[in-house]
């Protein structure tokens, strides 16, 4: 069949090489700046895995918000925004509660990331109510992993723990490792289904 | 489960983006579908086939399995 189709064309393989390079080096430059500018200011390794993964999450809402942009004014935008604040809240949630306390009451604090998780429940809510079938399937599946995995893990955990194994993690140790896994697991999905 | 929206999409010069507006989904969706890696509800399956005014199961084809 010879028929002409109005398919925007593949980006050339180079472009995503340097595109990648770019991301490679981008992603140095703020991990590297990260690092210094937090150096000895975790207490435990807690704190360092959930402002990493608070970080990893500001930084995907900030590349979120930049595809968003460059997207043609004929696809709708509100999904993206929607899914940009959702990262960005995520993220913040996460890196409050390990900086915040250095100059804000301790029930500022809470107080404060209690705020973001009710705007980003609402945020998490319309981005489902919005999305088209796939999204809300590969969200579905993201969920469904991640339980599998940490139901898993937690049993392993908990009877280790129980047994005197392994000392008892705390909850904000336990929140890292379930948001780590709930971002693999999501990032597998959406993989599986050509979202990657 | 195959598809032949891709040959249906081409014959009528749609792209993938013409015909996700045509569905009220994103475009990736469209191509999840066109590549195999997502099979629509039925509901959307009913909707692909009204835009192509042809039954579902002239477009969507059973996968044989060995």
């Amino acid at each position: 069949m010879s028929v002409e189709m109005t398919e925007s064309p593949r980006p050339p393989a180079w472009r995503k090489v340097a595109g990648l390079a770019v991301l490679a080096l981008l992603g140095a430059l703020v991990g590297g700046t990260f690092a210094q500018l937090t150096d000895g200011r975790f207490d435990g390794w807690e704190d360092e895995a959930n402002a990493l993964l608070g970080l990893v999450l500001v930084c995907l809402a900030v590349v979120s918000a930049v595809v968003v942009a460059r997207r043609p004014a004929s696809v709708p935008k509100d999904c993206g925004l929607l899914q940009v604040a959702v990262l960005g809240l995520a993220g913040a949630m996460l890196l409050i509660p390990v900086f915040a306390p250095e100059t804000w009451p301790s029930g500022g604090v809470f107080g404060a990331v209690m705020g973001l998780l009710l705007v980003q429940s609402v945020a998490n809510l319309l981005l489902w109510r919005r999305s088209d079938e796939l999204v809300r399937r590969v969200t579905a599946e993201s969920g469904a992993l991640a339980f599998w995995v940490l139901q898993a893990a937690l049993f392993v955990y908990a009877v280790a723990e129980r047994v005197g194994l392994v000392e008892t993690i705390s909850g904000w140790g336990l929140l890292a490792v379930m948001m780590a896994v709930y971002l693999i697991a999501s990032s597998i999905a959406a993989w599986r289904r050509g979202l990657g | 489960m195959l598809n032949r929206l891709k040959v249906l999409r081409a014959e009528r010069d749609w792209s993938q983006a013409d015909l996700a507006a045509r569905l009220g989904v994103s475009r990736q969706t469209v191509n999840a579908i066109e590549t195999g890696k997502y099979d629509p509800s039925l509901p959307l399956a009913f909707k692909i086939g009204r835009v192509f005014a042809l039954p579902i199961e002239s477009i969507f084809l059973e996968q044989e399995t060995a």
